[in-house]
């Protein structure tokens, strides 16, 4: 169910839900947090099918905040300031609700401000959200150069980017690194998870001779290789090789090379097959899928304290690898 | 459950740490190391509706190693081909995560099939060869798991076999393991003996009895509402609970279990395991940590807590269903059940009271009630508060008003409920009545949360035994429970009740006797 609420205010919205929820028997006490999603018109859709999907194991109220850049010139009523006495007359926001079907195990709110309500986002936001409950600001795709410092990302207690997805990684990361706080985490990082999980397992297995050496092959400027990089360089304390591979899409191989000589070994050639080598015995298939955004948002909605080993990485360990 | 503590669950030696575990990497998930699962009596029930779907919803997960094997053990003339077909057709109806074929591909390289019969010394020979061909071939490393998904009194054959053929002994720096389902035995004495055939063959350390119950989301939620809020300890004693009810209620009869089910009865069947762990957890004090040591340590210290009543006539209660209409459906009785004894005695529901002699329960009554064909399926904890000291309202205020309680609804719809009383709104006078406030699990948290298999299957393979009760809780539960027994079996015929009711009227009137009654769940 959507239902659109053309130039209305967040009282009308938040009215609009309250009836809703009790229309349809529902309770709205069972959400357990507020996802903020800045985005814009391209990436929204995308990004609230991945919303709804997380969730499904977070019962969350998704609000998207989609600024409308162009608007005062399509108004053209001249100056349509916010700030007017008699702004129930000109309103400065379009917004959608979802529901059931459309809405995966929550609600969610799309917000279009316009005008000089894009200037006041946290306010906007506040009445709507959940009471008492973690807020989540996530930027799909460009997120802004300090996230802790933007409007929507200081009222929340986590704060997701995607510096792979934005136009620019490298410069992004940069930004990110720089203007680093705490509460801060990028999908890069989430999209190892799987990797490092089992390279950590493989280093379980004895015997447990110092690993010496480390080598990774994967894309050129994949962000998620350099990542694995500095957390390896960090953790292990040797120098670790990068080999190009030219056609590959993400992470194709990490190599551990110990003491005797002997190497243990990573593979992942095709889409979701991976290969583990361990000296003596036969590589053993196992299948990794390739994460998703979906896999990789409901992760970061699992755990909202702050990641110290993802600090530690792009803090100390990224200094230590090349680049 | 202790993330901290977690060291890659197979290294034995205590000085070297894996470089790339840190406490404080909470993302990295539990994957247990290279090792082998070996299910006897694959081809049953339990195997295939709850452990075959579980292994491959844990390797679909992520959770089990790339060096994986599976091996089944039974009597059907099957080949290797057979049994892979077998298993994914059982995995296909029951697996709670999508059926991925990449996921199955990996899974199947390394499932085994071991035609033999429990008394055959060549079975065991040709199991031991497939074992160390895995080893070889799979690098499963010498770790093996055997999973007895077979009746107790085939195990003191099977274990006899695997030390015969050398099966449960295993090298260095490698682990053989064997899991085991209830029942633990029928009596005390059984339960010793069982241990002792067990034992004489495996480590006690390295048997793990699995009580799924124990394995619920809900019943490790237990353990956190308890010890995570500060809210509940403070009444949490007999300075405000006026009693508690543990209620598992089941709707279907015995179905096809009247060999095993008849001559058990509900009590040994449910309460000596289930209810009386629900009840330790309810119970028991603050452990130091959640390590499988000071869990049991404090789980002991109540089960050994506990005092029957001196007048079991008064205090216990047992029926057995009788024919009637089990909700929409005609049921027969009991003893109309297909291989039931016409004269049998065995009791298909039975209540019992039990007192915690520690100063924290001192006067509490503890009810446990559990029994087959009753209103539905229903198992829940309800701690049952005093009535306030003094009530500032008229007696017709408060007419309406029940007792406050906690409910811990362990399923279906796990969650907590909590009972107390609001004003009705409107009308003239002051009128209190009592509403529900409710947590329900689906809601605040995951759509489907792991299968307690799942859990336990993997908490065996990672060598973790937090959840998992052992020989002398299993004991303790003996001891308590026996002297009921035998007191029952002097009785003769236990009360008849109505299918889809709620049980003998001889239930009622032993709460009845103590000025309670029964929730209705």
């Amino acid at each position: 169910m959507i239902i659109d609420l053309p130039n209305t205010r967040t009282r009308e919205i938040s009215a609009k839900i309250d009836e809703l929820h009790e229309e349809r028997g529902e309770s709205a006490t069972g959400r357990v947090l507020t996802l903020l999603i800045r985005t814009d018109d391209a990436e929204l859709e995308n990004s609230l099918e991945v919303a709804n999907a997380a969730s499904r194991e977070h019962p969350c109220r998704v609000i998207a905040i989609v600024p409308n850049t162009h608007a005062s010139i399509v108004s053209g009523e001249g100056e349509a300031t916010s700030e007017s006495e008699n702004a129930a007359d000109e309103s400065n926001l379009d917004a959608q609700v979802r529901f059931g079907a459309d809405a995966g195990a929550g609600e969610v709110i799309v917000l279009r401000p316009r005008n000089g309500l894009v200037d006041h986002l946290d306010t906007l936001v506040i009445p709507l959200l959940v009471p008492d409950a973690p807020v989540v600001a996530w930027w799909p795709t460009n997120p802004p150069s300090n996230p802790s410092k933007d409007l929507l990302g200081a009222m929340a207690s986590s704060r997701i980017t995607d510096a792979m997805r934005s136009s620019n990684p490298e410069a992004t990361i940069e930004r990110l690194r720089r203007n680093w706080s705490a509460q801060d985490v990028d999908l890069s990082w989430t999209r190892l998870t799987v990797w490092r999980a089992m390279l950590a397992s493989m280093v379980d297995q004895p015997p447990h001779i110092p690993i010496v050496h480390a080598r990774v092959t994967a894309p050129n400027d994949f962000l998620p290789a350099d990542l694995l990089r500095a957390w390896l360089r960090l953790k292990l304390n040797v120098p670790v090789d990068f080999e190009v591979d030219e056609n590959a899409a993400a992470v194709t191989g990490v190599y551990l090379t110990r003491q005797d000589g002997g190497v243990l070994s990573l593979e992942r050639p095709h889409e979701d097959q991976s290969i583990i080598s361990v000296p003596g015995q036969t590589p053993q298939p196992i299948s990794v899928p390739v994460r998703t955004l979906e896999d990789c948002l409901t992760e970061e909605l699992r755990r909202m304290d702050p990641d110290e080993v993802y600090a530690d990485v792009i803090n100390k360990g990224w200094d230590l690898i090349s680049h | 459950m202790t993330p901290g503590k977690y060291d890659g669950g197979m290294s034995n030696t205590p000085i070297w740490t894996n470089p790339l575990r840190d406490p404080r990497d909470l993302r990295l998930p539990r994957i247990a190391g290279p090792c082998s699962l070996v299910i006897f009596g694959v081809t049953g029930d339990l195997a295939q509706k709850k452990l075959l779907p579980a292994v491959y919803d844990l390797a679909n997960r992520g959770l089990l190693p790339p060096s994986f094997g599976l091996t089944g053990f039974a009597r059907r003339d099957w080949t290797n081909e057979h049994f892979i077909e077998f298993v994914k057709t059982a995995v296909k109806a029951r697996c709670r995560t999508p059926f991925k074929e990449s996921t199955w591909e990996n899974l199947a390289k390394g499932i085994r099939f071991v035609q033999g019969t429990f008394d055959d010394p060549a079975a065991f020979e040709r199991l031991s060869n497939t074992v160390q061909e895995l080893d070889r071939d799979r690098g499963t490393q010498g770790n093996h798991a055997f999973y007895m998904s077979v009746p107790p009194r085939a195990f003191p054959l099977v274990s006899k076999q695997l030390a015969a053929s050398g099966l449960s002994r295993s090298s260095e720096g490698a682990w053989r393991r064997v899991i085991i389902e209830k029942p633990f035995g029928h009596d005390l004495q059984s339960a010793k003996e069982l241990d002792r055939v067990v034992s004489e063959v495996f480590d006690p350390s390295s048997v793990f009895r699995i009580d799924h119950y124990l394995g619920k989301e809900t019943v490790q939620n237990i353990l956190a509402l308890r010890f995570a809020n500060e809210m509940y300890e403070p009444i949490w004693n007999s300075n405000y609970v006026d009693h508690v009810q543990i209620t598992m209620a089941e709707d279907i009869g015995i179905g096809g279990r009247a060999g095993y089910y008849d001559g058990i009865g509900a009590a040994r069947d449910i309460i000596q395991n289930h209810l009386l762990q629900l009840m330790a957890l309810t119970a028991m004090e603050e452990p130091v940590s959640f390590s499988a040591q000071d869990l049991t340590a404090e789980k002991t210290k109540v089960l050994s807590a506990v005092r029957l009543p001196k007048d079991l006539r008064a205090h216990t209660a047992r029926g057995q269903y009788a024919r009637g209409w089990q909700g929409s459906h005609e049921v027969v009785g009991y003893l109309d059940e297909k291989g039931i004894d016409k004269s049998s005695t065995t009791e298909t529901y039975a209540a019992i009271r039990l007192d915690v002699d520690t100063r924290r329960w001192a006067g509490v009554p503890f009810y446990l009630r559990t029994g087959k064909r009753l209103g539905k399926r229903v198992t829940e904890i309800a701690v049952v508060f005093k009535r306030a000291p003094h009530l500032p309202f008229e007696q017709t205020a408060v007419r309406e008003l029940g007792s406050n309680a906690v409910v811990i609804r362990v399923q279906p719809d796990e969650g907590v409920t909590m009972r107390f009383g609001a004003k009705v709104p409107g009308g003239s006078a002051m009128e209190v009545r009592d509403v529900s406030m409710d947590f329900s699990y689906g809601r605040s948290f995951t759509e489907s949360s792991p299968e307690a298999y799942e859990r336990l299957i993997l908490d065996v393979l990672l060598g973790d035994p937090p959840l998992f009760p052992t020989t002398e809780e299993v004991d303790l539960s003996w001891k308590i429970l026996d002297p009921i027994e035998q007191f029952w079996s002097t009785l003769g015929q236990p009360q008849p009740y109505r299918s889809g009711t709620w049980g003998p009227a001889e239930a009622d009137e032993m709460l009845a006797r103590d000025g309670r009654h029964w929730r209705m769940p």
